[in-house]
């Protein structure tokens, strides 16, 4: 049993780093209903699309707020890089949609998506 | 996102795989250690230090890193245990650089090292007259192993045909005013046993001691709390803050 423990509790530590360091990518995917940053951006695109302002604008603040709840959860096993050109695009994003500029907004919100899926990989 | 809070969490990542890797290299000693080696330990420790502060890049490449120079440096020393030959040509061999008394002059210039290098290590084993040395070996290490001629080696009690008693390890019978009752019972000894002899010490208690170790002669060495040294010598050789 002794010799059992020293060798697999080191081996248990390391099997428990690696999920740490890789949890990125399962962790980034929705828990909630709140937390779903395609859909959301899905949502963002369609309404910008229809040109519907008032519900981009809030859209916006959903995945401000995903986003942050996300963060959360992936911060120790992503490259903090990609979390900043996402926050970037974020931020670019809340100025297109105030001046309702409807190229800028989508070309903010597919470059948030791509960070999205680089995000932990 | 709090960075404070990820760098712990990946120093306590890097802190403990670099503690179980340097457990797979086994007990080598520092002083023992090739300039290889030493290069090594420097490049684990600098990919530990980015895998915990460099947070513009994953944890895991850092970890890959980390993990490929140790396995390298595990396979490495696996081999040179296994197979004699690499182990000459990867940690390189012992080189008499005085042989006989006589300095070999073509081993220096092949280790590139001056004579004033070879002086320096012998002063540094005590040794400051060339004429005492009948062998000078560097080791793969750096380090130069002195075999002076038996005229200026040191007496022993065997060369006075002196009989010695063995001295052996001591033993910790009482460590910071505790009875390591597990040595007690190796010893085939009691407490009772053990209070009879911290009273001849003028010890009432084995709480009063700080530590107390028995050799294999049977001799008790007692250390109390209280010294009693009024004045304690001052090595310092410059008044400094304390």
């Amino acid at each position: 049993m002794k010799r059992f423990l020293v060798m697999a509790i080191p081996v248990v530590t390391l099997i428990i780093f690696i999920m740490v360091m890789f949890s990125g990518d399962y962790l980034k995917q929705p828990l909630g209903t709140d937390d779903n940053i395609p859909q959301t951006i899905e949502a963002i695109i369609k309404s910008i699309e229809a040109e519907n302002w008032e519900s981009v604008e809030t859209e916006t603040l959903n995945l401000e707020a995903a986003w942050k709840k996300v963060v959360r959860r992936v911060q120790f096993s992503v490259e903090r890089d990609e979390i900043n050109y996402f926050t970037t695009s974020l931020a670019r994003l809340q100025g297109a949609v105030l001046t309702k500029d409807k190229s800028s907004a989508l070309i903010e919100l597919k470059e948030a998506y791509s960070h999205w899926e680089n995000l932990g990989r | 996102m709090s960075e404070g809070l990820v760098v712990i969490v990946r120093g306590i990542i890097g802190f403990f795989t670099l503690l179980i890797f340097a457990r797979l290299f086994g007990k080598e000693q520092i002083s023992q250690l090739t300039f290889f080696d030493y290069v090594l330990g420097i490049t684990i420790g600098s990919i530990a230090s980015e895998l915990t502060v460099d947070l513009s890049s994953r944890a895991w490449p850092h970890w890959v890193g980390l993990a490929t120079w140790a396995g390298l440096g595990f396979l490495l020393q696996l081999i040179t245990l296994k197979w004699r030959y690499a182990a000459k040509y990867i940690e390189g061999e012992p080189t008499i650089v005085i042989m006989n008394g006589k300095i070999m002059e073509s081993a220096l210039k092949k280790m590139q090292l001056r004579v004033s290098d070879i002086l320096e290590l012998l002063r540094n084993k005590d040794v400051f007259d060339l004429q005492q040395v009948d062998f000078a070996i560097l080791e793969p290490n750096g380090q130069l192993s002195v075999l002076k001629k038996p005229e200026h080696q040191y007496l022993t009690p065997k060369d006075m045909n002196i009989a010695v008693e063995a001295t052996g390890i001591s033993t910790e019978l009482v460590y910071d005013g505790i009875i390591i009752e597990e040595n007690l019972r190796q010893l085939n000894k009691d407490r009772k046993w053990l209070a009879d002899e911290l009273k001849k010490h003028g010890l009432k208690d084995p709480s009063e001691a700080f530590l107390v170790t028995l050799n294999p002669a049977g001799s008790l060495y007692v250390d109390k709390y209280e010294d009693h040294i009024k004045k304690i010598t001052d090595i310092g050789d410059y008044k400094g803050p304390y």
